[in-house]
């Protein structure tokens, strides 16, 4: 029995190595529209034991064209808890013919650091295939052990766009005392269990996945691919164990042991802070001064040192330095608040313009990837972005708006939810008055206020030199000609409101002709349009909302004739509202223009009213005014 | 006595400009510095720089070493000038051996702060020093400085020892940021011979050479140096701009190679020599004149890859195509090859200098008069021609000789036609190595003029839509844009269809493209469109003649330009639409008929519209003559792009004659 068994074993192997990889096995239907096609990809994650996770890949991908090049690259990531055992490859042509292999001695080793990171082992081999004829397939096999079992490697059978699957599996392998969370997204069906002998298995697998299109607006692609992710409960991190089930627990380990003990200050620092806040009387004010003080003091370098990156440097060291990454800015800044009393919340948050929520359902360490700070304020929440020397106070931009963040308190962790930009208060409001002659040249001034989400628009500028502030100006104002002969920039970041105050000149805006002046009078604010799809499959996903008003007030010349003007403009849907109007006040020309965007998620098919709700506001908003003169 | 002492103070701070400045020693001038000085928008300023670069011979392993000592003061005047502070140090390495490696040591930096009226230095500790292991041959040396503030001051230095005699040390007086005063003092011991030069606009304050005697120990022997100084004094920041060669090509820095070495034996060694020691080594190379010659790769495959040639051209391009096909580009450039025409051959990729020598070894073989030219690519810079510099090149083309005509061939892009060389390698002047007659330079220019013509012929219908055929023409640089393009897609459908997608304002109702593949022939796209300028019973048409690829931005934005303007090659484009109007059409409003030039025939626009037999027509034509505008032509060419702006602004107005 035990021979046949054996030899049955051997039988598995020979089929698995004679796999054809001919192109023309591919069913037709996966080849649409595909630069690249995962033919079978087998994932198997080992957890022998919570310091010793092996992961084993074996995948195949055919290339059908040079875009596809990318999905042939292979770049493994190791560091001293991530040693890459051993990884290898073969190339077959369009059928099935083995044209070359090549080992891990063919990877190249670089770092894996990027800009200026004060960082030490975190290292890269990769593997870029030169092949010049399409299509061919190439063959990966590797395994990496992983010293911990905090972070498992998830699996995304599509991680990509334009990429077809025709077989995909991961299989987790665990001990039968082991307890592990299971988090999985758009995976249709139940995974295959199996019991070994001291191990149990789970397996999931997919087949025939067509390949997914980039669509303009569409949401965040996490919410359409399929994934899954595994979580043990107990768990060994450089050396530490412990164990957690939710983000209560995970919010207070890592409060108790990469947290905590860390924010004593020298006593100087202390007196200082008190010293500084003596005359204020509420909690807020005194940790807006506090605030103030931190950002003049610190500012942003990546040191991501310490427990792979998890515990910030102690508050003592942030004092003397006087720079850290946000972890230890968070925690500086936390310290700074202590010795006022002023309770603060270490929160952990996926940062981007792209909005990622913490799964609410599911903890888990990797799903974090910046720090930022909330106090609670007796019910006057405030939160605070550690890393910027210019951001208002309780200001967070769209890097860390509206989504679920963790807390990490003494209490344990408790998801938050950080605030969203409104519509109504996200606005840009501009208003000018101009001058424009009859060779068409327009010179005056305007004056625009930025809110909400649209305070960092152009609040940039503030720090930048004249010169800069002068060419920067000219490429957010893409206007031929435009010269700026002021510039007045303010913010208050109390509200917090910024204010761009601008003189401005235009040569040749109008076009002038013997007897006639024609011009746009929607000079600063041209909607663009936005492209059609066809056959749209994503829904349409606005991500923030905004206001847009615009009232230009332009002083004609003497020679003027009045003439007939467009009637008002109006498109109204469920995107938004547009006005613009254009009409004589007091002998002078008045455009007024209002756009409310709405934010929001919407079906697939509505992305064609979408594109005619904007390419009608951004024809509207080109329309020419012909003006006529008195002949002379 | 008396007379002699303010003589010798008057005289100190000539002398101190160009000498070492004391760690820490921070005078109230650097204090109190007003940036308004030299540039009242630099965000931080080098208060001073100093370096050094002498010979140490280590008795040890009988090596030469260089020692280069560095340091700078640098005032940070605000927030945005804080990267400053975060220094970057590359550490060269070709291998683990002691001599196969540069080495860094005696970091020093400090961070001077006002407080209260008094200068507060923080020292950084070692702890803040990081070695990032960034690939095979480079490391990082990284460091910030602590407790940066508004105005502090920054110091640093280092010492780095290097193995690398040959290009010596390089010193960049010009850098992103304005320097007040930048020296550098280069001991080269008598029997080195380096060749020495200065790039860039501006000239050296100070350049003197001294005679510094026992400078060097070998053996027990002294050897005496020359002590050569070199100081700028207020060099304004660097910045780039768009159209530019590489930026190398106009910082000013003081460039080193090494020439001769002669031996205390009393033998010597020439390094870079004279262009006759050049060829002699660079043909007799095993990555350079022995991969020109492989013609046995090619002995056997040849008669099948020339069969259907009828004449010698037609076999240079067949040859041309076999390697453009055969070989792919792995990435990276180079004027020796990687490994070897034979392996490329094998593995069907390879370098530059292997696809090139491929092709040149394929020519030799079919019994062409062939030749390789090296080049430095525009990104690295030009050559220098006052004397060769072999590391100034990169890269390495073919150039075959076919009767009275000769050719410059590029085999690593697929996309470009015989005789076409890719943008980066029209950079002023390259060197022909053949294999028997000596070397000489030639000019390295776009062949042909990109051009492109753009044509709309079609008819207005009484609904108030113009349907018709656009024809677009390419070639040059122009159709090699097409072509990746459209080769960035899938197929020619999907490219077409995301046009459409993009090109809102109309519909592709059918096309057609040739010769995207064939690249030796112009590339025709032909798109059935149809789009509508008005509605139906409609008195007036108003629409713009100007919706093919149409001037809306000036991309000379700037006031002043301190660069000549490289566009890379002379480019015409034509775009002319002819519209066969409805009966009883007039033409009420249109653009004005224009006619503007470049000075010196250096470029024109002519832009002229006409209603004849109810057929409306409006013909365009931009013309660059030439691939370089000095910077003194600057404003001319922004202003001759205003014109045309302002010129497509008008729309065409068309209403029925009663």
């Amino acid at each position: 029995m035990k021979k046949i068994l054996t030899f049955a074993l051997l039988l598995v192997c020979l089929v698995a190595e004679a796999q054809n990889y001919a192109v023309d096995l591919i069913p037709t239907g996966l080849k649409n529209r595909a630069h690249a096609i995962i033919r079978d990809s087998k994932t198997v994650v080992d957890m022998r034991s919570p310091d010793q996770v092996l992961l084993n890949v074996h995948t195949s991908i055919t290339v059908l064209n040079k875009n596809g090049d990318r999905q042939a690259q292979l770049a493994l990531f190791y560091d001293k808890n991530t040693v890459i055992k051993s990884a290898k490859g073969e190339i077959y042509d369009e059928f099935g013919k083995q044209t070359g292999k090549f080992s891990l001695s063919n990877f190249k080793d670089e770092s894996a650091v990027s800009d200026f990171s004060l960082f030490e082992d975190d290292r890269v081999k990769y593997y870029i295939p030169q092949v010049n004829t399409y299509p061919y397939t190439i063959v990966y096999h590797y395994e990496i052990k992983n010293k911990q079992n905090l972070i498992i490697p998830e699996w995304r059978p599509i991680a990509n766009f334009d990429v077809a699957v025709e077989k995909s599996s991961y299989q987790f392998i665990y001990n039968l005392t082991d307890e592990i969370r299971i988090y999985t997204n758009n995976y249709k069906g139940q995974a295959e269990e199996q019991t070994l002998e001291k191990q149990k298995s789970m397996t999931w697998s997919v087949e025939g996945l067509p390949a997914v299109k980039h669509e303009p607006y569409s949401p965040n692609p996490d919410t359409y691919f399929t994934s899954v992710k595994v979580a043990p409960k107990n768990f060994s991190y450089y050396n530490f164990k412990g164990s957690y089930t939710d983000w209560q627990g995970l919010g207070k380990l890592s409060y108790d042991y990469l947290l905590k003990d860390r924010r004593a200050l020298p006593l100087e620092t202390v007196q200082l802070i008190k010293d500084l806040v003596k005359d204020e009387t509420s909690d807020k004010s005194k940790a807006k001064k506090i605030y103030e003080h931190f950002q003049k003091k610190t500012r942003y370098i990546s040191v991501q040192i310490g427990i792979g990156g998890f515990m910030p440097i102690k508050a003592t060291e942030v004092d003397k330095l006087g720079y850290g990454d946000c972890k230890a800015l968070v925690n500086y800044m936390q310290s700074l608040l202590d010795v006022v009393g002023i309770d603060s919340y270490y929160c952990v948050v996926d940062a981007g313009e792209e909005k990622t929520d913490l799964i609410p359902s599911f903890a888990s360490m990797e799903q974090g990837n910046h720090v930022i700070l909330c106090l609670p304020l007796n019910g006057d929440t405030t939160w605070l972005e550690c890393t910027s020397q210019d951001a208002p106070f309780g200001y967070l931009g769209s890097f860390t708006d509206d989504r679920w963040v963790l807390a990490c308190t003494k209490d344990g962790g408790k998801l938050l939810k950080t605030p969203k930009f409104e519509t109504a208060k996200s606005q840009q409001v501009r208003t000018a008055e101009l001058f424009l002659s009859k060779d068409g040249k327009i010179s005056g001034n305007l004056t625009t206020t930025f809110t909400g989400s649209q305070f960092d628009n152009h609040y940039f500028l503030i720090k930048k030199s004249s010169a800069e502030q002068q060419k920067q100006l000219k490429y957010l104002y893409d206007i031929n000609n435009i010269e700026f002969n002021s510039i007045n920039l303010t913010a208050n970041n109390d509200v917090p409101i910024f204010t761009e105050q601008l003189a401005v000149s235009i040569a040749h805006y109008g076009n002038p002709n013997d007897s006639r002046v024609s011009f746009m009078p929607n000079v600063f604010n041209l909607k663009r349009p936005v492209p059609a799809v066809r056959n749209r499959t994503l829904p349409l996903h606005l991500k923030r909302g905004y206001t847009d008003v615009d009232s230009l007030l332009f002083q004609l010349d003497e020679n003027v004739i009045p003439v007939i003007l467009p009637k008002k403009m109006e498109v109204t849907g469920k995107f938004g509202t547009y006005i613009a109007e254009i009409k004589m006040k007091d002998g002078k020309l008045f455009y007024y223009r209002k756009l409310m965007m709405n934010d929001g998620l919407f079906k697939p098919v509505d992305y064609e009213a979408f594109e005619n709700f904007v390419n009608e506001v951004a024809s509207y908003d080109r329309i020419r005014v012909t003006l006529a003169l008195k002949n002379k | 006595m008396r007379k002699a002492l303010v003589i010798a103070l008057l005289l100190a701070p000539f002398f101190a400009a160009s000498q070492e400045f004391e760690f820490g020693k921070i005078s109230s001038e650097d204090r109190l510095f007003d940036k308004n000085k030299i540039d009242s928008n630099a965000n931080a300023v080098f208060l001073n720089e100093y370096g050094t670069t002498r010979f140490s011979f280590d008795s040890e392993t009988g090596h030469m070493r260089l020692i280069h000592k560095y340091h700078a003061r640098i005032k940070l005047f605000n927030k945005e000038s804080f990267d400053a502070a975060n220094i970057v140090v590359p550490i060269y390495k070709s291998g683990s051996g002691n001599n196969d490696q540069e080495y860094i040591s005696d970091i020093r930096a400090s961070t001077f702060n006002d407080q209260n009226g008094e200068l507060v230095e923080t020292e950084m500790s070692n702890k803040g020093i990081f070695l990032e292991d960034k690939s095979k041959y480079l490391s990082l040396n990284k460091f910030t400085l602590p407790n940066i503030k508004e105005n502090s001051i920054i110091e640093y230095q280092y010492t780095i020892e290097s193995p690398y005699l040959f290009n010596f040390k390089t010193w960049h007086f010009q850098t992103s940021l304005p320097k007040l005063n930048s020296t550098y003092v280069a001991y080269i011991p008598a029997n080195y011979k380096y060749n020495v030069s200065l790039r860039g606009f501006y000239k050296l304050t100070e350049n003197k050479a001294e005679l510094s005697s026992g400078c060097l120990r070998i053996v027990g022997k002294d050897m005496d140096c020359s002590m050569l100084t070199y100081n700028m004094k207020n060099v304004p920041a660097f910045v780039e701009e768009d159209y530019m060669t590489a930026p190398s090509n106009y910082k000013s820095a003081i460039y080193f190679e090494l020439e001769e070495v002669h031996y205390l034996n009393g033998s010597s060694q020439k390094y870079t020599k004279s262009w006759k020691d050049i060829d002699y080594e660079l043909t007799s190379n095993r990555e350079f004149g022995a991969q020109m010659k492989r013609k046995d790769v090619f002995k056997q495959i040849l008669p099948g890859i020339i069969a259907n040639s009828a004449d010698e051209l037609q076999k240079a391009k067949a040859i041309f195509d076999y390697i453009k096909k055969q070989i792919k580009w792995n990435g990276y450039t180079g004027k020796y090859s990687e490994t070897s025409v034979k392996e490329a051959m094998e593995k069907r990729n390879g370098n530059v200098a292997d696809i090139n020598f491929a092709l040149i070894s394929a020519l030799a073989a079919a019994d062409f008069d062939v030749e390789a030219v090296m080049l430095s690519t525009r990104d690295n810079g030009t050559a220098n021609k006052l004397y060769p510099i072999i590391s100034d090149f990169n890269y390495v083309i073919a150039k075959v000789n076919i009767g009275e005509n000769s050719y410059l061939l590029d085999a690593t892009e697929p996309l470009l036609p015989f005789g076409l060389l890719p943008l980066r390698c029209i950079n002023d002047q390259g060197r022909v190595i053949n294999l028997k007659k000596p070397s000489y330079w030639i000019d390295l220019k776009a062949t042909r003029r990109s051009s492109v013509t753009h044509s709309l012929f079609g008819e207005l219908t009484n609904d108030g839509k113009i349907v018709g055929t656009i024809t677009s023409i390419s070639s040059g640089y122009d159709a090699l844009n097409s072509r990746k393009e459209i080769k960035r897609y899938t197929s020619v459908d999907e490219y077409v269809e995301k046009l459409d997608e993009r090109l809102t304002y109309l519909k592709i109702k059918d096309f057609k493209i040739t010769n995207v593949d064939s690249v030796e022939h112009t590339l025709i796209e032909e798109y059935k469109v149809e789009f509508s300028i008005g509605e139906p019973g409609q008195e007036e048409n108003r629409f713009s003649p100007f919706f093919l690829n149409a001037i809306r931005k000036n991309p000379f934005k700037l006031n002043e330009r301190n660069y000549p303007v490289d566009l890379g090659a002379a480019s015409e484009e034509r775009i002319s639409i002819s519209i066969a109007l409805p009966d009883h059409f007039k033409l009420k409003e249109q653009p004005k008929d224009l006619s503007v030039g470049l000075p010196n025939q250096g470029g024109r626009y002519l832009l002229q519209t006409k209603l004849l037999n109810n057929n409306l027509t409006v013909n365009q034509q931009l013309l660059f003559s030439k691939a370089i505008y000095t910077s003194e032509e600057y404003h001319y060419l922004k202003e001759f792009y205003n014109r045309i702006i302002q010129a497509q602004k008008t729309d065409i107005v068309l209403s029925k004659a009663n």
